[in-house]
């Protein structure tokens, strides 16, 4: 594995991402803002705006490195390059994940502190986590599909599907017995439930994007 | 044995109403192949099997020693490529485009590409974007050529050029060119800017290599004969007749054998030359395209 191609690549699509990266990391700024001064009700608003943001920056990142690359004609010259299709593949998944799991991570440790810090919301702990870590697989949902089908339409299909997917996963971890319990109530719970939930997420992040370098690795014309 | 840096041995590649088969292609070391075919002749294909961005179905590629497409990355260290259907980034400047390749490629040089920045009267802190599309082809010139690659490949760098821009991106790549002893595979559809450049030339028609020499036998193997015959004369049977053209009495022969004796046996036979026409690699690559396609349809 060429590492410092990759390296290369990763950082050429930091570059060209930069401005919506800003862009996004003042959007969840603003929306940390309404979730803290605002109430209940900005908790909420807050909340999805919040939600929303992760998932604007995460698709723009895929459609700009991924579909983008492809659309502009940009890719030739990215092949032109010393990389393999494996490198380019790793370096896509790697610069994609590495750009949004640190915004992602000051986002869910803000909103997790918040509600540390407000007793009344303490019961929304383990909720809060499971729907942080479905935001990830819907992003390496987005990745997956970007890399494989090299479509736009099919990455915003996905796009969609995902977003639909947060309500249903939502509403299903809210019923969730382990999770459920206490979820409005004053007391930091973290039972088993809330672990499977969260290890089935993880799971899925694996086949997502194991999947697609393996589809990737097995591909045979590359433009 | 020959240097090679391209080796194709019969490699085969298949889609749904296109193929390519049987490719055979030896690109000597410090050669510069002009590759001609009709759109959709199968050009763009070979080139991209032979940077490993298709695999093909059957048979070996092998460019700068490495096998294709599994050593590719290697391979590409030593190439540099340039086509009709690459684009640089549009809001980058093209100093950006040099910062972005000068570590990847060890042999990037630096002053070579000011020199060429001068030449290709190009600016470096302007956005691509802002760039014709001739002073775009530069551009990509420039960063493939400052990379110092072992081999060059251009497909098509000429089309979608004005007549102008076309002309002043061949004199610049020839000027460059003069000064560098490199190998090249350049393919275009147009064998004016082929012409000027190479000194071998391979055909391609319809996903098969129908032809390949030196650029000076082609020129010289090939003739039109045209032929004055007597009332009942019958049209002499020349070797390497691949068309025969006029009317019955005022043939026209194009042949790809051509010899000066073939004159004086004209003459024995009864028929008068005329004249004997040199080609243009356009009107070699046209005869030869046409008597391919009719032997494959008699």
């Amino acid at each position: 594995m060429n590492t410092a191609m990759v390296r290369r690549m990763i950082w050429k699509d930091w570059y060209f991402q930069r401005r919506a990266i800003l862009l996004a990391l003042a959007g969840g700024v603003a929306s940390l803002g309404i979730i803290g001064f605002g109430g209940k009700t900005g908790f909420y608003i807050g909340l999805i705006l919040l939600i929303t943001v992760m998932i604007l920056i995460g698709a723009t990142m895929v459609m700009g490195t991924l579909v983008g690359e492809r659309e502009n004609q940009t890719l030739a010259f990215v092949m032109s390059m010393p990389i393999s299709y494996r490198e380019y593949t790793v370096a896509k998944i790697l610069g994609n994940l590495l750009t949004f799991v640190p915004f992602w991570l000051i986002l869910v440790a803000a909103s997790l502190g918040l509600i540390l810090v407000a007793p009344t919301i303490h019961g929304l702990f383990a909720f809060t986590v499971i729907m942080a870590v479905e935001i990830l697989v819907n992003i390496c949902l987005m990745i997956a599909v970007a890399l494989v089908t090299e479509s736009k339409g099919w990455t915003i299909s996905a796009m969609i599907a995902g977003n639909l997917a947060i309500n249903v996963v939502g509403y299903l971890v809210a019923h969730i017995q382990g999770v459920s319990e206490g979820m409005f109530g004053t007391v930091i719970t973290w039972r088993p439930a809330a672990t499977v939930s969260v290890a089935i997420e993880f799971v899925l992040m694996g086949v997502l994007l194991g999947g697609a370098y393996f589809i990737q690795s097995r591909k045979r014309d590359f433009l | 044995m020959k240097d090679l840096s391209v080796h194709f041995e019969g490699v085969c590649k298949r889609y749904a109403h296109f193929s390519l088969e049987g490719i055979h292609l030896e690109l000597p070391t410090g050669g510069i192949m002009g590759f001609i075919g009709a759109n959709g002749a199968g050009k763009s294909t070979t080139i991209r099997i032979l940077m490993g961005l298709v695999h093909q179905d059957a048979g070996t590629v092998s460019v700068l020693g490495h096998s294709m497409p599994e050593e590719q990355a290697a391979a590409k260290l030593d190439i540099g490529f340039v086509s009709e259907d690459m684009r640089l980034y549009g809001e980058a400047t093209l100093a950006w485009h040099m910062e972005f390749l000068r570590p990847i490629y060890p042999r990037w040089d630096e002053a070579y590409a000011t020199s060429l920045l001068q030449r290709f009267d190009l600016r470096a802190e302007q956005k691509i974007k802002g760039l014709s599309h001739g002073q775009r082809v530069k551009a990509a010139l420039l960063l493939a050529l400052a990379r110092r690659p072992r081999l060059l490949v251009l497909d098509e760098p000429t089309t979608g050029l004005d007549p102008v821009a076309r002309v002043e991106v061949l004199d610049e790549l020839m000027a460059v060119l003069a000064d560098e002893d490199r190998t090249i595979l350049f393919s275009s559809h147009n064998t004016l800017d082929v012409e000027q450049i190479s000194d071998q030339i391979t055909f391609i028609d319809r996903g098969r290599i129908i032809d390949s020499d030196d650029k000076e036998v082609f020129l010289d193997r090939w003739r039109r004969l045209r032929l004055v015959l007597p009332p009942d004369g019958v049209i002499p049977r020349l070797p390497g007749v691949v068309e025969v053209g006029g009317s019955s009495r005022l043939p026209v022969l194009t042949t790809n054998r051509f010899e000066p004796a073939m004159v004086s046996a004209c003459s024995d036979l009864g028929a008068t030359v005329q004249s004997v026409d040199t080609m243009t690699l356009e009107e070699i690559f046209v005869a030869n395209v046409h008597s391919r396609r009719e032997r494959l349809t008699a």
